[in-house]
């Protein structure tokens, strides 16, 4: 058996050697690189995400744009739903209202070709008012003028009642909140105390504007007051339409928008940022200090917010008629951060017991160092998400104290107060109370979606995923 | 501070928690219908809760209605509403003694009869500074009454006497033409003394704790929530009431639930009517009325010398931007109210014709250039070159504070002024309003009898009344004419030259005179409205026999 293999030198060669390992043919990606790339996948956040900047910019960048003063009143161009400037004919100042007497006697003559109409019209009728006249019932007592939206179905039915007025006036102005709409005026005579029918004639009206006053809104050129009289100009338009005393539904929500976004990124920040110090501190030092210190972090949860803003408000010697937005927000701060302090702390206590923490610190790694290169890159992910979470709950605390009428002092617009104006007119204009409810909604919703979407990409167990 | 702010936001939970009532159905079967006509019974709501059913004591309006149900003074209305006999059967007014002749059949509602020591005893409490009546002004008429609301005398001191059970003597001070409207007044009612010193404390507190001489009793009273009136049977005109019993299962201050539930068919009456629940009325062509509860509205200066709204210039400046008519018809936008341009309302009567047409009211003229005019005067006058921004005091409702604004956007637009407004609680306005704490305020002023002068002492020195501390010696001696007789040509002669000196002086400036849409159950009639007392009445209300 001679057929034994002896090994030779040459069988002992290393083999090739490899100069390049392991190679990384993709980019390397930073933790927040690959937060954002999950962020960018994630379609709902994304959207949140514009939705924030878009409202940023419509609060930041809207009142340069739209220039109109939120407090405005265009008193011709009451709780106008949304749409352009309408269309109105200049009138004088003050409608010469005919007088009485000659008027019935005109009238008398003027009826005598016996049309048998009982309720005329006199002159135009526009929004600035109208003059309604009637033929003398025999023995009437009184006559009560009605005005109505429908076409009336029976004496019951004549809508509003406008006015009573004695049996010497057979005319009557009414310049009662008019529309530019169609409306059925009826006039019902009393006589010995009963009703005796009534007539009822249809009135289209058109908008109007008193002169004086398209001049100081610029809406004329000066000149001669007579040849201006009778044209159509065009109203201010409001895209989003007009609250019950004509503001600009746009401008104040533009406005009230920063009253909301102040408190609402502001008292965030503060509180958030307190939170980190106190909940990181405690964390780190731990022990009987940090027994302490989350003692005193849970009795501040405890304290009434709404109560505590009362207190700070009469604290501050807020007199009345003033906004009460400072003491909001310094209430929101000192009441707020101790669920911010919780998170960190706990984050931290877990952080300081890594292997890679305590590895550093037996390098010599001193406390700077561990706070900056190890505990705040980690505790950064869920400050973020709790920022984003406190933002739409400090809108919405904002919106409700203003709701109630805590927060901003009329004229100031808030979403809030908005809410509150809105809510009366409901039924009749809901756009009022729609766009405030509306944008506070949207708002919440989109930085309750972004908070989402920010924890989910920021969760680094799902890091391998993408 | 504390109460405005808590209380502001208990009413908004309590919103809350109104809608959820309004939408359950009501307690009981009887109750769910506005019109029960086999227990000949009705069903009506209430604005709110009663706070205090003490004919002593109350000052609200709600309660003033439930006391004009279940108590009855010497005088009262009838049907039409012209004044008539109520407990008094007999009566003689001279220009400085009043006597009544009680009639022997008035009974309280445990059978006892109502007598002159009845009405002594309650007008002496209502003087008595201890009950701290809000009232006890009208007490003045009498001799010594002025003393003892001040507490410097005994309240048995008061000019009134029982000269036995059923003849009531009062000695006046001054002539009083009113005199007869004035003892309607729901403070004037009768207290029974055995009654109320038995109750003590509790007194009027609760169903038991009450005793009615008037057309119903009071017969359940779940506090906040529900009330109900049966008809009284020891009432002794008993047969001219009709209903057997009138319910009360909502308390809302909502116009619009007041609305639905009239609608649902479970009152006879919603009032009160804002512009969304009259659109829904007229879309549903519900028949509308209206009805002018004679409330002046206004805004009142503050005349004290370290206010700059005593300046006559700063004030007239105002007078001459501020156009009621524009506020009442494109701001408030509810028909039934009617531009203010007086003190004095347009229904008051004068001597032949309305006062209103007799002594026109001088008209303002409105005149931006005339008002910067004055505004330049006025800061010369008062040394300073910009006008710090003043302070509108204002109930905190929707309404007011609308009008409020408007208000503050015309004194910025048309004369630079700032006015910064303080939105208080009803009875925190008040105490503002006492303690002189404002430059302006928006007030309002209810008659309390049917005469000019219940306006009229209302800017008199002194009247505590008089908030903003107007003294004028022209108006005060202008109001002693009117109270020196009762002559009504000579009163309201004075009456007429009192509207010039408020318009001159710019005491205040007339807003509106308040009206309510509503809308009527079609199945029962004899509801009264009233500017008197309470509002509405359905002392004499029936239901209609079906046709």
């Amino acid at each position: 058996m001679n057929d034994t293999y002896d090994p030779v030198s040459g069988d002992f060669e290393p083999l090739l050697t490899v100069t390049d390992g392991e190679q990384i043919d993709r980019p390397s990606l930073s933790y927040w690189q690959d937060v954002w790339l999950r962020l960018k996948s994630n379609t709902r956040a994304l959207a949140s995400l514009y939705m924030v900047l878009a409202l940023v910019t419509f609060t930041l960048a809207g009142p340069l744009i739209w220039s109109v003063d939120p407090s405005k009143q265009d008193l011709e161009q009451i709780s106008q739903g949304p749409g352009l400037g309408q269309k109105a004919i200049l009138v004088p100042d003050r409608l010469p209202v005919p007088s009485i007497n000659s008027l019935t006697q005109s009238m008398a003559e003027d009826r005598a070709d016996g049309s048998g109409q009982r309720l005329d019209l006199l002159g135009e009728a526009h929004t600035e008012g109208l003059t309604l006249s009637w033929l003398a019932v025999a023995n009437a007592d009184s006559y009560t003028i009605y005005r109505h939206e429908l076409e009336p179905s029976s004496i019951d039915d004549l809508g509003l009642p406008l006015a009573q007025v004695g049996p010497g006036q057979l005319s009557y102005h009414d310049s009662l909140s008019l529309e530019a709409t169609t409306y059925y005026y009826s006039v019902m005579p009393i006589v010995a105390g009963q009703p005796q029918g009534y007539a009822s004639q249809r009135v289209e009206v058109v908008q109007a504007i008193a002169l004086s006053e398209a001049r100081y809104r610029g809406l004329v050129p000066e000149g001669d007051d007579a040849s201006l009289l009778g044209s159509t100009i065009r109203l201010e338009a409001h895209p989003l339409g007009t609250d019950s005393l004509g503001r600009d539904m746009l401008a104040r929500l533009m406005w009230g928008a920063r009253t909301s976004l102040f408190i609402g990124i502001i008292a965030p920040l503060f509180f958030v940022g307190f939170g980190l110090v106190y909940g990181g501190f405690a964390g780190y030092v731990g022990g009987k200090t940090d027994n302490a210190l989350m003692r005193f972090a849970d009795f501040v949860i405890a304290l009434p917010f709404l109560l505590f803003m009362i207190l700070f408000k009469i604290a501050f010697g807020i007199g009345p008629g003033e906004s009460g937005i400072g003491p909001m927000l310094v209430a929101l701060v000192l009441l707020s951060w101790p669920a911010t302090a919780r998170l960190v702390r706990g984050q931290v206590l877990q952080i300081r017991e890594e292997a890679y923490v305590a590895a550093a610190r037996m390098m010599g790694g001193g406390a700077n160092y561990l706070v900056m290169r190890h505990m705040l890159p980690n505790v950064m992910g869920v400050l973020l998400v709790s920022l984003t979470f406190a933002i739409p709950s400090a809108i919405f605390t904002e919106a409700f104290l203003s709701f109630i009428g805590m927060g901003v002092v009329p004229p100031t617009p808030s979403w809030g107060s908005m809410c509150n104006d809105g809510i009366r007119t409901m039924l009749s204009h809901p756009h009022e109370l729609i766009f405030p409810a509306l944008f506070i909604s949207a708002t919440v919703l989109a930085f309750n979606l972004l908070g989402d979407g920010l924890r989910d990409a920021m969760d680094s167990r799902l890091r391998s995923d993408s | 501070m504390i109460t405005r702010h808590l209380n502001r936001t208990i009413r908004a939970l309590a919103l809350c928690s109104m809608v959820v009532l309004a939408a359950s159905p009501g307690s009981g079967v009887a109750q769910d219908i506005a019109v029960d006509r086999a227990r000949n019974e009705i069903s009506i709501v209430m604005t709110e809760e009663p706070q205090w059913l003490n004919t002593v004591r109350a000052t609200d309006a709600v309660s003033f209605i439930v006391l004009d149900h279940i108590t009855e003074g010497l005088m009262s209305y009838d049907q039409q509403n012209r004044l008539t006999g109520g407990v008094a059967e007999r009566w003689e007014l001279t220009d400085t003694r009043a006597t009544f002749w009680l009639r022997r059949d008035a009974r309280w509602s445990d059978g006892k009869p109502v007598t002159a020591h009845d009405f002594v005893f309650a007008w002496q409490q209502v003087a008595d500074p201890r009950n701290a009546a809000e009232y006890s002004f009208f007490m003045r008429a009498f001799t010594n009454g002025e003393q003892i609301t001040q507490g410097k005398l005994d309240p048995t001191l008061l000019g009134v006497r029982a000269l036995d059970d059923y003849t009531l003597e009062a000695d006046l001070t001054q002539p009083t033409a009113y005199f007869l409207e004035l003892v309607t007044f729901i403070s004037f009612r009768p207290v029974r003394e055995d009654f109320y010193r038995a109750q003590g404390q509790a007194y009027a507190a609760d169903v038991q704790n009450m005793i009615s001489n008037g057309p119903f009793t009071l017969t359940k009273w779940v506090h906040g929530a529900e009330l109900r009136m049966e008809k009284n049977p020891h009432y002794w005109n008993r047969d001219a009431i009709h209903l057997s019993a009138i319910n009360v299962p909502y308390i809302t201050s909502d116009a619009n639930a007041r609305m639905n539930l009239y609608m649902d068919n479970k009152i006879v009456m919603a009032t009160g009517l804002d512009s969304s629940a009259t659109k829904t009325a007229m879309y549903n062509r519900q028949k509308m009325l209206s009805f002018s509860d004679g409330t002046v509205f206004f805004i009142e200066f503050n005349h004290r010398p370290d206010r700059l709204t005593r300046n006559l210039n700063l004030r007239r400046a105002m007078q001459a931007v501020f156009d009621a008519a524009e506020l009442t018809y494109k701001v408030i936008g509810l028909p039934g109210n009617i531009p203010g341009v007086s003190l004095f309302p347009v229904w008051l009567d004068g001597t032949e014709k309305k006062l209103s047409e007799e002594f026109p009211p001088p008209v303002v003229e409105i005149d931006a250039d005339k008002a910067r005019e004055y505004l330049e005067l006025a800061r010369q006058e008062l040394g300073i070159d910009e006008f710090p921004p003043l302070s509108l005091l204002l109930s905190d409702t929707p309404s007011s504070i609308k009008q409020a604004e408007y208000f503050q956007n015309v004194m910025a637009r048309e004369l630079g002024l700032q006015v910064i407004l303080d939105r208080q609680i009803f009875k925190q306005r008040l105490a503002k309003m006492t303690a002189g704490d404002f430059d302006m305020v928006a007030a309002g002023w209810g008659p309390d009898y049917n005469d000019p002068m219940t306006f009229a002492d209302l800017f008199a020195s002194w009247n505590l009344n008089n908030r903003g501390r107007y003294v004028s010696e022209v108006y005060d001696n202008h109001v002693k004419r009117a109270q020196s007789t009762t002559n009504t040509r000579i009163r309201n002669r004075a009456f007429g030259d009192l509207a010039q000196v408020i318009h001159d002086d710019v005491v205040i400036l007339p807003q509106y005179e308040r009206g309510y849409i509503y809308v009527q159950d079609a199945r029962v009639d004899g509801v009264r409205r009233r500017r008197f007392g309470g509002d509405p009445n359905y002392n004499y209300a029936f239901i209609k026999p079906e046709s």
